[in-house]
């Protein structure tokens, strides 16, 4: 064996000792966390309901049992029927796919939108920069709900003729399903609010991550900028920005349900949690039943999804892996 | 000895909101091959920004709008990006003050310390981790090899700036600058760091830039000595000439034996109150004036040159006053401890 050799495999045995271990610590530290690891029970549990709801229901999520409407748990129906005799446990399942598919659709719109719109103005500073910051603070001086509200009043007409117009021209069927406009308008909306946040948390972090002394000592090192980017800035942002995601996650479920409530959330046959917990509301007194499914989903989701960002950022942190 | 690194009027200021703050104003000063030079000062007279404007690591705000930066000739405020990197830590290598924020947390030690080699030097990642290992050996680690593949955190803060001082040195450069690289160090580390730096420049014959507020350390370890006040050079001294024979009010105040107004000696600059002026304009007045109890009438009119001062025992003897303080009395009149 030459000395290269021995040096080569040295190198790789060090290179995989180091990943191998960021990753264990990692995982363990994650594990460490009892939050977290309640946390991703019900999350996991979600994501899998989601994908395989329809084919664990007893009912399907329209299928009604005009003998017993309305009717409270039982072992028929688990947890009771509503108004048209639907199955509510069915419903909550599917509603499972209206809440993660609007936890991962708005939530990946605004974070491209925030993470190109932070980017530039962390780097390009100057006008851009205050363009940015304005915008952001535009858009969150706006409440939330009435932002919402307004999108879906004065853009809801003209995209539907809108629609109607290119079915007429083209004749495809895609521009006869309504249901488009409403899934555009309300990820459109979660978007358009949620944006600002990842834009300010990412332009904060190039700022801070920028004027940190190891880029300083980096920089002094001759690297180039791109290096500095992968190896410094992004690894030390992620933290953060999984926090901010895993939250986001949340709050995205958490507002399409606020739309829903209002009347203007996502109108699909498949029923949503917000809905529910919109009708459940209007006797609750009577049929405390209706309300208290979607609403403990809702709640257990959220915190969920609260605690897996702690955990996650303290895990992937190492500056508190103390020493 | 040949000049290594040549400063000529080297001019930065920063674009504040109401205009600008001037913190090198026209700093002039070489640095000879293996040689070792002490910079000293309050904070805040313009040390860190005026080393971060040799090799352009100044923060946006910055702009260097006069000067030369000549490397054995070369001119480095004329130098494109791309050839000034091959200077950061090819020619030019830095340790900042903070070693427990100048590491890269989410990196392991071997990564961080090949990087320059195979950067730099065009190394494989495999001799650039066998060079890392040897490095960390140098600087008193001991079991290189095994602590290559720890995380920052595993690391004291003594320990840390050990690599920062490895990975510097690294490359092999002709300049090493360290910025207050003990400040926030015990003062036991203190001293080991400072023994480490000058063993490995007598080893490697590397020309020091050693930056501190500290005149104890510079007299165990420098050659010369330049002293700084807001963003001036007001005394430049051989070590010796500098202890002996200090010139300039502001050098014995440091030494804190400059007489106050009051007429006790002993008492320390910092206790006469004040501190360095940011400049928001270049002065037509000693800017030290404020806090000098030599301060006469022209010391507010017309700001004194760097000069020859009188009798020097050493041609590279300059101070900037207009006064001979050996000779003169503290004036009555001095603004000192009354502004
Ligand atoms: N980012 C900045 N924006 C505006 N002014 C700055 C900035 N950084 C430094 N300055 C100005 O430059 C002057 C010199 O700062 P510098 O960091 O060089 O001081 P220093 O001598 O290194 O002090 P210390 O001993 O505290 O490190 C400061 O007084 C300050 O007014
Ligand atoms: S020029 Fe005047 S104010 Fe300045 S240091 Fe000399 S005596 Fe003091
Ligand atoms: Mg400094």
């Amino acid at each position: 064996m030459t000395t290269q050799e021995i040096t080569a495999t040295s190198d790789i045995e060090i290179a995989e000792a180091s990943r191998t271990n960021l990753w264990r610590d990692a995982v363990a530290r994650l594990a460490a966390n009892r939050l977290a690891l309640v946390a991703i029970l019900p999350i996991v549990l979600l994501f899998f309901i989601a994908a395989f709801g329809p084919y664990l229901t007893p009912y399907d999520f329209l299928a009604q049992d005009f003998t017993a409407r309305l009717a409270s748990p039982s072992s028929e129906h688990w947890l009771g029927t509503d108004e048209l005799g639907r199955d509510v446990f069915s419903r909550i399942l599917y509603g499972a796919r209206t809440a993660v598919s609007v936890g991962l659709v708005s939530t990946a719109i605004s974070l491209i939108v925030g993470l190109v719109m932070g980017s530039l103005a962390g780097y390009l500073g100057g006008r851009v920069d205050m363009l940015v910051v304005w915008l952001t603070d535009v858009t969150r001086s706006m409440p939330a709900l009435l932002l919402a509200i307004v999108i879906n009043l004065t853009l809801k007409v003209p995209l539907e003729a809108w629609m109607e117009q290119m079915y007429l021209a083209t004749k495809n069927t895609f521009f006869r399903q309504t249901m488009w406009v409403d899934l555009v308008l309300v990820f459109g909306a979660l978007a358009l609010i949620q944006w600002p946040g990842y834009a300010r948390l990412i332009r904060g972090q190039i700022l801070s991550i920028r004027s940190r002394n190891y880029v300083l000592a980096a920089r002094a090192l001759g690297m180039p900028t791109g290096r500095i980017l992968t190896r410094y800035v992004i690894p030390n942002a992620m933290g953060p920005l999984i926090v901010a995601v895993s939250a986001g996650m949340g709050g995205a479920m958490v507002l399409e349900s606020a739309f829903s409530f209002l009347g203007v959330g996502v109108q699909l046959p498949i029923p949503s949690w917000g809905k529910m917990i919109s009708d459940g509301l209007r006797m609750w007194q009577t049929h405390p039943h209706l309300l208290v499914g979607p609403a403990v989903m809702m709640a257990v989701i959220t915190v969920s999804f609260a605690w897996l960002g702690d955990g996650l950022n303290d895990a992937l942190n190492p500056r508190q892996w103390g020493g | 000895m040949s000049v290594l690194l040549d400063v000529q009027e080297l001019q930065t200021r920063f674009k504040v909101r109401k205009g600008y703050v001037y913190a090198v104003n026209g700093v002039s000063f070489t640095l000879e091959e293996g040689e070792t030079l002490a910079v000293v000062g309050e904070s805040g007279c313009g040390k860190s920004v005026t080393m971060l404007s040799l090799v352009r690591l100044l923060p946006p705000a910055a702009s260097i709008e006069n000067g030369q930066v000549l490397l054995r000739g070369e001119d480095l405020l004329q130098l494109d990006l791309r050839q000034l990197r091959d200077v950061r830590g090819g020619q030019i290598g830095m340790i900042f003050q903070d070693p427990m924020t100048s590491l890269n947390p989410f990196i392991n030690i071997g990564t961080q310390m090949a990087e320059p080699l195979i950067y730099h030097r065009g190394m494989s990642k495999s001799e650039a981790l066998a060079r890392s290992a040897e490095l960390l050996e140098m600087v008193g680690i001991p079991d290189g090899e095994a602590r290559l593949r720890e995380y920052p955190h595993q690391f004291s803060g003594g320990m840390r700036q050990r690599v920062m001082i490895a990975m510097s040195m690294s490359c092999e450069p002709a300049v090493l600058i360290a910025d207050e690289p003990t400040t926030a160090l015990d003062v036991t580390i203190q001293a080991q760091i400072v023994e480490l730096v000058k063993a490995l420049r007598d080893r490697s014959g590397v020309a020091v830039i050693w930056i501190t507020h500290d005149l104890s350390v510079v007299a165990g370890i420098a050659d010369r000595v330049i002293v700084m006040y807001a963003g001036y050079i007001v005394e430049e001294a051989p070590v010796d000439a500098l202890f002996e024979d200090p010139r300039h009010p502001y050098t014995v105040g440091l030494m804190g034996a400059l007489p106050s107004l009051e007429g006790e000696t002993g008492t320390r600059l910092t206790t006469i109150g004040g501190s360095p002026p940011d400049l928001e304009d270049l002065p037509d007045y000693c800017p030290f004036h404020t806090r000098c109890p030599y301060a006469f009438d022209r010391c507010r009119t017309e700001n004194p040159m760097l000069e020859l001062v009188a009798d020097a025992s050493d041609r590279g003897h300059r101070a900037a006053c207009w006064v001979d303080i050996r000779e003169v009395e503290v004036q009555s009149n001095g603004a000192g401890a009354s502004s």
